[in-house]
Formats: C-alpha cells, sequence, structure tokens
C-alpha cells in the first residue's frame, strides 16, 4: 500500500472503530438533486451517525449535454459560443482556454493587445466567480445579507462585460487569434473605477464574515485535507493551494501574458475550510491588482494596436493541449484535430469534476450542519462538470 | 506585490463572542438605504441602461443585405434560414428569416454579415405566446433606431502585415479571401455565377470544346464586388472553386 | 333574570350604551380592574346586542327574548365572546405588522426593497396568506395521521394562546395571574414537544433531525432564561406582569442593573422563538425546511404565522422583563400605553432583524455549548449580581 494513501485508510479505520463501539443505527440521507444546498443539479449522499457524517457519495452527471461530442460538429469558430456556455459563472476562462488552445495547435501567436484584454477579461470573470462562490458560502452558513451584498459587487463586473462585449454572462469574446473587439470607451471608463469601489465594498462583505465570529467558527477547523490528500484525489486550485500545494498556473506555467504582470499567489497549509475561503478571497484582491496592471499596459499600447489576428479556418492534424487557471482550478482543453476545419476530438477536463470526487474526504466527520458549509467551497458549477 | 488580504486576517480567536461589527456594518447599510434607494431595479417598470452594443435579437436592414446566407453558414444553433422575400421593387430575393426561440444572441451573424445589414439590437424582451411567433422574418427583424455602435464590424490585422511592421493595419475579412479556380476541374456549369449574390462571377468563354463545338466557360471573380460569401464554393459539383485564404 | 317586560318606547331602551358602566355590571370577571378591550365588547354588543333585540321585539312586540339578550349575564358572556376576538386581532395585527417590519428593515439592510405588495408592502401578508389558504390541503400518504395533524394544530394553537396573553397594558390583558411570567414561559417551553412528536411523525429524514434539533435547543436555552426569569421576579419581588413594570417605573428599567441578563436573555429568546442565528430546527441549508418539510399549503402557512408569533411574545417578554414593560421612565402609563408597549416590542423585535441579518447560524453542537457554557454562567453571573444589588438595599423588598 502506498505511503499517500495511509492516512485515509487509517481515519477510516478509526472511523469504523468508532462506529462499531456506538452500535447505532446509520442512516444514508440523499441531499439533491433538488435541494437548497446543492447549487446545480448534482446529488450528495452522505451517511450520518446520529448528526455526524461518516461517509459521502457525490453523484453528477444530471447535466450531461453531450458538449463534447457536439463540437465534433461544427467548425471551430461556432465552438466559441459553446464554450461560453460549459460554465455560467466564469464563462470567458473557457471560452479562453478553447481559443489558445486552437491557436496552440495552429502555432499562432496573438497581438499583446489582445493578450492584456484577455487576462482582464479573465480576472473579471474570476471576480464574478468567486464572487458567486462567496454568495453561496454565505446562504450556506445561514446568512443571506452576504449572499446579497455579493451579488449585487457581482452585477457592476456583469455591467462591465456588457460594456466590454455586449453580453452579461454568455460572453462570446474571445477569438481564435485574439477578441471580439478592442475595448469599448465605456469599459475604459468604467474599468478602474469598479475594480476600486468593488475593493472596498469587498472588505465590507469580509467584516460580516471574518469579524463574525460565528461564521468564522463555522469554517475554521473542519474538514481538514492534507498535502497527499490533495494530491490523492487530484484536488486543484484554490482548494488545493489551501492545503498548502504552491501551484498555480498563471505563475508557473504562464500562458498569456501573466508572466509580464505582477502578483501573489496566496498559499495557506492549514488546509481547513476556513484556509479555502481565505485563500478565495485574498485571489479576488489579487486579480483586482493584476486588472490594474493590465490596464495600464492595454492603455500604454495605444488605441489602434492589433487586437485581433485573422486565423486560418483548417488546424493542422496533430493533437495539442493548453491549460489554464479557472476560478475553481485547472482546466484543460485537449485537442484532436484531423486537418479539417472541424475538431475531431475535444476533450475537457473540468477542474470540479475532480474536485468534487473530494467530497468524501471532506464530509468525513463533520457534522450534518456543516456539510453545506463544507462542500460550498468546492464552488459546484454544474455546466463544466457534467459537460 | 503584496497580499492585501492575509495580512489582516486571520484575527484572533480570543475575541470569542465577537459579533458587533458585522452588525455595525448592517446597520450603516440600513440607514443609507433608508434613504437612499436600493441598488434594486424594478424590472418591469425600470429598466438597466444598456449600451449599444448589447446583444439583444438579431436586426436587418432589408435594403442594405445581399442575402449572401453568411449569417446562416455561421448561425452556431441554426436558427437562421434564408427565405424568399418579397422586395419593394416586386422582385423576389432571399432574405434571414430568424428563428428566436433558438436564438443564443452569439452575434455571430451581425459580426460575420460582410454588408453590414446584419446588427445586434438592445431589444431583449421578446417573449411570445406561440413558437410560431418567435419566427422573425425579414421584415419584422428590421429594427429602425440602428446606430453606428450596433454594426459589429470584423476587422482583423494580419499575420503578415504584423511581421512586414505594419500592425495598425485593419481590414475586413471580406475583401481578403477570394475563391480560386483550379481550372482542370472546371466542368463550365455556370451554378457559380447562379448562386452568386452580389453578381461577381462572370462566365467569360475561352476557347471552344473541339469535341463538341460548344464554348468553353470559365467563371471571373470580379475582386471588388466579392464579398467572400463562399457560396460558390459550396455549390460547386466538381470542388473546382476552393477559398484561398490571406493570412 | 327576566324581571319585568318593559313596555316599549324607543330604540334606546335596548341600546343602553351610556347607561351603565361596565364595572358596575355584576357579572364583571374581572374582579376590581378595568379591563380595556371588555370595555370596548361590553359597549360593541350594548350595540349590536341592542339593535338585535329591538328588531326581534319590533316583530313579536313584548317577547321575553329581547329583555334576555340584555340582561347582565348574558351582556357578559357574549361581550366575552366579542372580547376574545378583538384581543386576538390585535395580536394578530401586530404580528402581522413585525412580519412586515421584518420583511422591509431585512430587505434594507441586505439593499433590495423588500415586499411591495400595497400599502408599502404590508398587503403582502394578506397574499401570502390567502395564497397558503388557496393551496390543496397535501398530506402526505406515509406519515402517521394523528400525530401529523394534532401536533401542528397545537403547535399553532399554543403560540396564539400565548400571544393573546400578553398584557398589552395595566389595562388590556386576558388573565392578570400572579405568576403571569411563568405561565408564558411554560407555554412559550411546550412547542418544541410537539415539534420532536411531529418531526417524527412525518416519516422524514429531515423533519426527524429538525425535530431533535429542536429538542435539543430547548433543553439548552430553557435553563438560562427561566434563570433569568427568576432573577427578575426576584429584583422584582413579583411574577405579576403587572408589578414587575410598576416595580421598573418606581426604580429603573432593568436592563441597567441587569445588562448582562438583558444580552443574555435576548438570545435566549431569539433561540427560543428559532429565529435565525439560532434557527437549526428549519436550518434551510442542510435540512430543506426543518421539521415542517411535509407541511404543505395551509398548515405551513399557519407554521410560519405560529413563528412570528412566538417571535413577538419573546420580544413582549424581553420588553416586559427590561424595557419597563408600557410605562415611560418619567411620564408613567400616559394616556396609551398599549401602543407605548407595541413600540418597544417592535424595537426589540428590530434588534432581532438586525441580529439576523448580520450573523449566520450556528451549528447545533456550538449551541448546545454557547448555551451550557456561556449563557448558563452569565445568566448565574447576573442573578448574583441582582443578589448583591438586593442585599445592598439598592431595591425595595416586598
Amino acid at each position: 500500500m502506498a505511503d499517500s494513501i495511509a492516512p485515509i485508510v487509517a481515519a477510516e479505520e478509526k472511523l469504523q472503530q468508532q462506529a462499531d463501539k456506538m452500535e447505532t443505527d446509520k442512516m444514508w440521507i440523499i441531499m439533491g438533486p433538488q435541494h437548497p444546498f446543492s447549487h446545480g443539479l448534482w446529488t450528495l449522499k452522505i451517511k450520518v451517525d446520529g448528526e455526524i457524517c461518516v461517509d459521502a457519495e457525490p453523484i453528477v452527471g444530471y447535466l450531461h449535454r453531450g458538449w463534447e461530442k457536439e463540437t465534433e460538429n461544427r467548425t471551430y469558430p461556432k465552438i466559441i459560443p459553446m464554450a461560453d456556455r460549459l460554465c455560467y459563472a466564469a464563462s470567458m476562462t473557457y471560452t479562453h482556454l478553447y481559443c489558445m488552445t486552437v491557436e496552440k495547435a495552429l502555432g499562432m501567436d496573438i497581438p499583446e493587445k489582445a493578450k492584456y484584454i484577455r487576462i482582464v477579461a479573465d480576472e473579471v470573470c474570476r471576480i464574478n466567480s468567486h464572487l458567486m462562490w462567496l454568495a453561496a458560502v454565505g446562504t450556506d452558513l445561514g446568512n443571506l445579507t452576504v449572499f446579497l451584498w455579493a451579488m449585487r459587487e457581482r452585477e457592476y463586473f456583469l455591467d462591465l462585460n456588457v460594456k466590454l462585449c455586449g453580453a452579461r454572462m454568455t460572453t462570446n469574446y474571445p477569438r481564435i487569434g485574439g477578441v471580439r473587439n478592442d475595448t469599448t470607451e465605456l469599459f475604459d471608463r468604467d474599468i478602474l473605477r469598479t475594480v476600486d469601489r468593488f475593493e472596498k465594498a469587498l472588505w465590507e462583505i469580509i467584516a460580516l464574515m471574518d469579524d463574525s465570529s460565528i461564521i468564522v467558527s463555522r469554517m475554521k477547523g473542519i474538514s481538514y485535507i492534507t498535502r497527499e490528500q490533495a494530491a490523492n484525489v487530484g484536488l486543484t486550485g484554490p482548494a488545493m493551494r489551501g492545503c498548502g500545494v504552491d501551484f498555480d498556473i498563471r505563475r508557473d506555467d504562464p500562458y498569456d501574458n501573466y508572466d509580464k504582470v505582477d502578483f501573489e499567489v496566496p498559499v495557506l497549509t492549514e488546509g481547513d475550510s476556513y484556509a479555502r475561503y481565505m485563500i478565495r478571497t485574498e485571489e479576488m484582491f489579487q486579480s483586482c491588482e493584476i486588472i490594474r496592471q493590465a490596464v495600464k499596459k492595454i492603455q500604454a499600447l495605444g488605441k489602434n494596436a492589433p487586437y485581433r489576428v485573422k486565423a486560418p479556418s483548417r488546424v493542422p492534424a496533430g493533437t495539442h493541449f493548453m491549460r489554464m487557471e479557472d476560478p475553481r482550478g485547472e482546466s484543460l482543453m485537449y485537442l484532436v484535430s484531423d486537418g479539417t476545419d472541424k475538431p475531431y476530438r475535444l476533450k475537457v477536463r473540468s477542474p470540479i469534476f475532480t474536485n468534487v470526487s473530494s467530497a468524501k474526504l471532506q464530509c468525513q466527520g463533520v457534522r450534518i450542519a456543516d456539510v453545506p458549509a463544507v462542500l460550498a467551497q468546492i464552488d459546484m458549477c454544474l455546466g463544466e462538470t457534467d459537460r | 506585490m503584496a497580499m492585501k488580504y492575509l495580512e489582516k486576517y486571520p484575527r484572533s480567536t480570543a475575541r470569542g463572542l465577537w459579533v458587533i461589527k458585522p452588525q455595525w456594518h448592517v446597520l450603516k447599510l440600513f440607514a443609507k438605504t433608508v434613504f437612499h434607494r436600493p441598488v434594486t431595479v424594478l424590472y418591469p417598470y425600470e429598466k438597466e441602461w444598456v449600451p449599444d452594443n448589447y446583444r439583444g435579437r438579431p436586426g436587418l436592414d432589408f435594403d442594405k443585405c445581399v442575402g449572401c446566407g453568411m449569417c446562416a453558414r455561421m448561425c452556431p444553433t441554426a436558427c437562421i434560414k434564408i427565405v424568399d422575400s418579397e422586395a419593394a421593387d416586386g422582385k423576389t430575393v432571399k432574405r434571414p428569416q430568424v428563428n428566436l426561440g433558438r436564438c443564443a444572441m452569439c452575434g455571430y451573424c451581425a459580426e460575420y454579415c460582410p454588408v453590414d445589414a446584419m446588427t445586434v439590437t438592445p431589444e431583449y424582451e421578446l417573449a411570445e405566446f406561440t413558437r410560431f411567433d418567435l419566427l422573425y422574418g425579414p421584415r419584422r427583424l428590421a429594427y429602425d433606431k440602428t446606430t453606428e455602435g450596433m454594426k459589429v464590424k470584423l476587422e482583423v490585422t494580419l499575420q503578415s502585415d504584423i511581421d512586414n511592421g505594419n500592425a495598425e493595419r485593419r481590414v475586413s475579412v471580406f475583401s481578403l479571401d477570394r475563391p480560386e479556380l483550379t481550372d482542370a476541374k472546371c466542368i463550365g456549369c455556370k451554378k457559380c455565377a447562379k448562386v452568386c449574390p452580389v453578381d461577381a462571377i462572370q462566365m467569360v468563354e475561352k476557347g471552344t470544346n473541339e469535341k463538341t463545338g460548344k464554348p468553353i466557360l470559365r467563371p471571373v471573380i470580379d475582386e471588388v464586388k466579392c464579398i467572400s460569401c463562399s457560396n460558390c464554393i459550396d455549390d460547386c459539383p466538381k470542388d473546382a472553386l476552393v477559398m484561398k485564404e490571406v493570412l | 333574570m327576566i324581571s319585568v317586560v318593559v313596555e316599549y318606547t324607543s330604540i334606546l331602551d335596548f341600546i343602553d350604551f351610556n347607561g351603565q358602566y361596565v364595572m358596575d355590571n355584576a357579572y364583571y370577571p374581572f374582579e376590581d380592574v378595568y379591563n380595556l378591550p371588555f370595555a370596548i365588547s361590553y359597549g360593541l354588543w350594548k350595540i349590536i346586542g341592542g339593535a338585535l333585540a329591538w328588531l326581534i321585539n319590533l316583530i313579536f312586540p313584548e317577547n321575553p327574548v329581547s329583555d334576555w339578550l340584555m340582561s347582565e349575564p348574558v351582556c357578559v358572556l357574549l361581550s366575552l365572546i366579542i372580547f376574545m376576538l378583538i384581543v386576538f386581532i390585535v395580536v394578530f395585527v401586530c404580528t402581522l405588522i413585525s412580519l412586515w417590519m421584518e420583511r422591509k428593515c431585512l430587505g434594507r439592510m441586505m439593499d433590495r426593497r423588500g415586499t411591495m405588495v400595497g400599502m408599502k408592502g404590508f398587503l403582502q401578508c394578506v397574499a401570502d396568506g390567502l395564497k397558503t389558504f388557496m393551496k390543496e390541503n397535501t398530506i402526505p400518504k406515509k406519515v402517521d395521521n394523528m400525530t401529523y395533524m394534532w401536533t401542528v394544530s397545537l403547535v399553532i394553537g399554543v403560540s396564539v394562546l400565548l400571544a393573546c396573553m400578553i398584557p398589552l397594558s395595566q389595562r388590556w390583558f386576558v388573565v392578570n395571574y400572579d405568576s403571569g411570567l411563568l405561565i408564558i414561559m411554560a407555554f412559550f417551553a411546550l412547542a418544541p414537544f410537539f415539534i420532536l412528536v411531529s418531526g417524527w411523525s412525518q416519516n422524514n429524514k429531515y423533519a426527524m433531525i429538525g425535530g431533535m434539533r429542536a429538542a435539543e435547543l430547548m433543553i439548552s436555552y430553557e435553563v438560562p432564561m427561566l434563570i433569568m426569569i427568576a432573577t427578575t421576579a426576584l429584583l422584582a419581588g413579583s411574577f405579576n406582569i403587572g408589578d414587575i413594570v410598576d416595580a421598573q417605573y418606581e426604580t429603573v428599567w432593568y436592563f441597567i442593573p441587569q445588562i448582562i441578563g438583558f444580552i443574555t436573555f435576548f438570545f435566549c429568546a431569539t433561540a427560543e422563538s428559532e429565529r435565525v442565528p439560532f434557527d437549526i430546527a428549519e436550518a434551510e441549508a442542510e435540512l430543506v425546511e426543518g421539521w415542517q418539510t411535509e407541511y404543505a399549503g395551509m398548515k405551513w402557512g399557519l407554521i410560519m404565522l405560529a413563528d412570528y408569533f412566538r417571535g413577538y411574545v419573546a420580544c413582549a417578554m424581553v420588553t416586559i422583563m427590561y424595557l419597563g414593560g408600557w410605562a415611560l421612565p418619567i411620564i408613567g402609563n400616559g394616556p396609551i400605553p398599549e401602543i407605548v408597549f407595541l413600540l418597544k416590542t417592535w424595537f426589540v423585535f428590530f434588534l432581532m432583524i438586525l441580529v439576523r441579518a448580520a450573523l449566520g447560524r450556528v451549528r447545533p453542537d456550538q449551541i448546545v455549548n454557547i448555551g451550557w457554557k456561556v449563557f448558563m454562567p452569565l445568566s448565574v453571573i447576573n442573578l448574583a449580581v441582582v443578589l448583591l444589588l438586593k442585599v445592598g438595599g439598592f431595591f425595595r423588598w416586598l
């Protein structure tokens, strides 16, 4: 037996011993797909011993749309609006990832301005997604005010999306070889203003979350994940960084121009639910920093700089993959092209699909009341999980 | 760069039942919203302002449209169909019809329209009682308050231009790609000339066939008129026409 | 009873509104205390019954029924029925106002508008009531039917009874017990038993866990609450609500000597009425609707209403015990003490809304911890402080 899974096995045995001593009936509780805790269509089966959860089993697949098969019947540009629909909270990142994959297959280099615009759009989406997550955490911890305040802030960022490309959520903005349009005047005017005002508002929300001992005590010290366990289940993203793994694709394998902006990757070693919360909150501040720097770079490039390069309609045969730091973790696309104008196969690796398999790890030993609060940290999005 | 949030938090746990600060913040907002209005927009009565480039339903300038079918070709949800329609002078012309029940509002039709006849419009209240009512014919698609911002331009920079140091030149995609004829494959069937929406293809006589004595016809493409809609390429029975992409 | 058949002269023979003072009635049920709602209902019966008697007398002249209707015992009996209605309607409207207040204030605290249906959103209560009442009466197949129906009726009934028993002033009460506070507390503590049984009867895991949690909550919060009630009674020298209010008028409002008790009791009362920081019995994040999961339509609507009745009662108890009840510091009772009392109650309810907006839900084990390890010692410390004050002679002995 590998050393790395020894802690899990030991924990399981310990729980089993405890359970044997108690001699009480264990009960399966099925949460979802229609349950206020499941943000989206998924089911969580938890096995409870009194109030304490001893086992959990996530069931996904209610939203399977055959996304990967659908793409095989479409020409390359037509997949971009579909990639938006993978995730409603962070649509731009998947479109961006798809475009980067095809660009890599084409061997293209896109203009500097497009790279910076993509970074800005990406970070706006990251803040969007994290705010959605913050709202979910708020409701799961029983505080509806956090939900509404976070949603209010998210609205300003959706407005930025409208000003940039004319759509709120399904943006359809990055293109193979650049972006759809140059930044508009309205966007230039509002982006820094929105970011400044958001930072102030985020401190208010933090005052509701971190300065309330009830909420902190409900997140602190529960559902520990060790580095080894995180590696075993393939945890990525903020959840992984909360366990002490210092890895961020934006910094360690930079795509676009992430190597030319200066930002910190927050890493905490606690590995509990509160650490995962703190990582995401810090990431929002870092995103604001990235946006500020990237907007400066865009302005320095001038209005006439190229933002979109013409891309050939056919992709040479071969296999290519590209990965990026999604708000929820590491997402990857694997493209097999056969030289036509349609992909032969397009595989998506969704971070949540693997992250949700840590539900068992996270739920063991916590109380029923904490199950939603703990699983909100996964930041569930079923569109990309089930594809 | 420094961490902004992780420097201040987590606060010490010794505070125990410290719950006053959130209440103070909530009370502050309460005091504010009692005198000012909350951020909520009362939707049916008030509407949010939307910019010109807002992607609502597609709009169509009937007279400008040439019926090339580029919108139908690029539509990812296949909601656009090219139908016969009667023009002002009584002629039957081809114009797009949009099934808004399927439309995903991606704006591709407006983006890929070579003559900027298709636009995005800020109209988003599209509910109807029947599915049939969701079919927007060419006349119904018209939007009379079309501004310049609603026309989505497809302007790109060529990689060759960037390499030549002429990075600021932007050209429309439709002035670049032109169909190219492989002479050996052509049978002179005139199909390309028939389907061309802008009459850019003329069949020119190039000698006579030695066996039958009939004239050999070959298409000649008017580079100025052509909008690179690739209708001729699709309809060519012998694949004699190929789009030559300029990169 | 029916003494003499009087001769008919005018309608005023029957509608004898100003003729008799309510307390002169030989059968007056409240001994020697003037009761305002009874006086109103007595006057109302004088008009309604008098008109009825006059009508009957017009059709059948010189019948005994008219006189019987206006005789003293019958007047008292039928005014008591109207009295019940008046007391209930006032409490009901007060509760609806607090419901409206919660919706509006909570909305403003969350930067939204709250309800918008008519009269600044007040008619939303009516709309909700109509909606739930018109829904189909669904009873799941596998529930234990008797307990399922009985427990919910008892929860609602006890809550309404409780709310009606809160006196609004010296002259607005239903019964004037010497142990008024204890009786209210006893009824208050009754509902969680029914919730426990109801959770079991629904044959639903969520409901069962919700019921268990309600029992858990009750056990850990009843004790500090009772200690604090005893403390207040000790300070005032009586369990009678009127006496407690009078004692506060004569000295100071009790939240000054008992500031620890005030805060502790406020949170205990929040927990007892199952409001948000402590609403684990119906925690919608993990247990769909807690012990109410299988109740639909009208039953659910009434349960929600009962929740607000209990919230109102909790606030009223805080007002009576710590905020001086219906009396104002210098003015005393004033012309309309009922309004003063209600305003204070709504102020306490506003504090509850504030707590609800600002805080998250507490985990069940934390609730038990807080109950036994924080609130219990605090209430004992409060008792000790009060004892010291008493021994030091700051408050009179009765």
